[in-house]
């Protein structure tokens, strides 16, 4: 079998190391990606993609690129749309198929990060996140703390949700919707929520401040709005040890849970899909926070 | 294999515009979508080895010892003079960079037959962007006044002066060369001591010209040799072509199983 008929992608210094604590080279990256692919493709349908490419490895500079990398072939989708923040037309990458992400894995973009929203109604998120994220000496254990709070919350609303890693230190809270809400609306929910929560636990803060408390754990709402971007699910990160943002069973989410052993070489066999139907689970913000 | 139709370069459309932007003549903007137009048609051949012909590939070398430079032990470096290098970092070159920018500034409007083509380098077609309604009118207003618009264009990240003018129903950029890269006729010394021509042989000189003149018609030019290799291509086609084998490496082979596993899970799926 010859490597062109598999994919469109030509590939490229498949032997460069680019995590080099773990000496993970471009072509584990690649195969990461390409083993993740079934799962996460039906994710990223469809939205717009922003990508974090590290071409000399980790521990050389990277850069976050928004739009579509020069030389770009013919085949990848693109979406066009006027960015308010970047104050200029950007062409998304839009990840559609195998052969656009292992091209993606090529360029060493070893983070990809996705819009709540789709091209088709950009306006409209179908996805509603809560970030959650310690502020050192605040542990795992009191972002579990917070997430168990989070859910059951969410559970009292009748909303289902689903949790994942960061891939850094904190978990992603998710909530899949029918797309009939603006992002402000959305954003006021999940702030809502966080106000809530503020107001039953010390630790929690629902505000954002550029200086965080040490000890605390922040929800992000923010996220929540017109072209930002959340770390794709199965996605690497740029962290020594190749950690990877990765889904979660609510039944794992407990003391002692350790976000940095979802690693690269760790989820390569794991055949769990704790978020199976999540796409389908559309819901509506029906009942009010308080 | 397959034979790939060679284009005809005057039909072909570019997929994707090369830039977009605005054209701002002073408080007006117009929003454009800018294409490549010009292509360099000539074959290009690679070098293969002779005895087996798989492709050859290119290698820095280092001049003193020899070995085989990666790409990322290398700098660039200014030469200058013999063998004595200034040394610069990838980060000192782009921040010299100017930013790119969307706009396409107009300064001022000349007689386009006045300028030279010597300074022409390369054209685009510009298309309306969004609105019409503002393209149509500085095209009209060009081809009626016989002028073009001359001004500046950030373009990766270099900036170019450039010429806006009509051509056969659209609006064209020609990017233009810097006054100090050509060098003027002038400076050699053989043509400032010409001779003037004695008034029979000039009579004698117009009456050919006069007698040659026609209309301009690039048609009658043909590439012969492009003609040539085109038909050789395809007398070749037909008997044997050396396909060039990839070889794949370790990391590669188990990419592939990766790579066949998902596709047969994609198909189900």
């Amino acid at each position: 079998m010859w490597l062109e008929k598999l994919t469109k992608v030509d590939f490229t210094n498949l032997d460069k190391v680019l995590y080099p604590e773990e000496k993970i080279t471009k072509a584990q990256v690649i195969q990461h990606y390409v083993r993740m692919a079934p799962k996460m493709l039906s994710i990223l349908k469809d939205r717009p993609t922003v990508l974090t490419r590290f071409p000399n490895g980790i521990d050389k500079e990277g850069f976050y690129e928004k739009d579509m990398p020069m030389g770009t072939p013919p085949w990848v989708k693109t979406f066009r749309k006027y960015s308010e923040t970047a104050e200029r037309t950007i062409n998304y990458v839009v990840c559609n198929d195998l052969d656009t992400l292992v091209w993606l894995a090529n360029l060493a973009a070893l983070e990809l990060h996705m819009t709540l929203s789709k091209i088709d109604e950009f306006e409209k998120p179908d996805l509603l996140v809560f970030d959650v994220d310690p502020e050192p000496p605040a542990s795992t254990d009191d972002v579990v703390d917070v997430a168990l709070m989070l859910k059951e919350k969410l559970d009292g609303l009748d909303l289902r949700s689903y949790a994942k890693t960061s891939g850094k230190r904190g978990l992603h809270i998710l909530v899949p919707l029918v797309r009939k809400y603006t992002f402000s609306q959305t954003r006021e929910y999940v702030h809502q929520i966080g106000t809530y929560l503020a107001r039953e636990s010390p630790i929690v803060v629902s505000e954002f401040s550029r200086i965080k408390k040490p000890g605390t754990v922040y929800i992000d709402y923010l996220q929540n709005s017109h072209g930002r971007t959340m770390v794709c699910p199965y996605s690497l990160r740029a962290t020594p040890r190749a950690t990877v943002s990765y889904p979660l069973d609510w039944r794992d989410v407990k003391k002692g849970l350790k976000p940095e052993e979802f690693t690269l070489s760790s989820v390569a066999k794991s055949e769990s899909n704790p978020w199976k139907g999540m796409l389908d689970d559309k819901q509506k913000l029906e009942k009010s926070v308080d | 294999m397959e034979e790939e139709p060679i284009e005809e370069p005057n039909t072909r459309i570019p997929k994707r515009p090369f830039w977009s932007g605005t054209v701002t003549i002073g408080l007006v903007n117009v929003p454009v979508k800018l294409y490549t137009m010009t292509y360099d048609k000539a074959f290009s051949f690679r070098f293969l080895h002779k005895q087996d012909g798989q492709p050859l590939k290119y290698q820095r070398v280092c001049t003193k010892d020899n070995a085989v430079v990666p790409w990322e032990d290398t700098v660039k470096g200014y030469e200058v003079s013999k063998n004595r290098f200034i040394v610069f970092e990838k980060k000192e070159l782009d921040a010299a960079r100017p930013p790119s920018s969307e706009k396409i500034r107009i300064d001022k409007f000349v007689d386009y037959l006045s300028i030279d083509p010597i300074y022409f380098e390369r054209s685009y077609v510009l298309t309306p962007d969004k609105s019409n309604e503002a393209y149509s009118l500085l095209l009209t207003s060009l081809l009626k006044t016989h002028k073009a618009g001359v001004g500046r264009i950030t373009m990766r990240t270099k900036e170019y002066p450039l010429l806006l003018h009509a051509y056969k129903g659209g609006l064209v950029l020609t990017t233009l060369r810097y006054a100090d890269e050509i060098s003027d006729p002038d400076n050699f010394e053989e043509l400032k001591r010409l001779k003037e021509p004695e008034k029979k042989e000039l009579d004698l000189a117009v009456k050919i010209i006069n007698d040659l003149s026609g209309e301009f018609d690039i048609k009658e030019y043909e590439d012969t040799y492009e003609e040539n290799i085109r038909k050789l291509i395809a007398k070749k086609l037909k008997g044997e072509t050396i396909i060039a084998e990839k070889p794949v490496k370790e990391e590669a082979k188990e990419l592939m199983t990766a790579l066949q596993e998902t596709l047969s899970q994609l198909k189900k799926q």
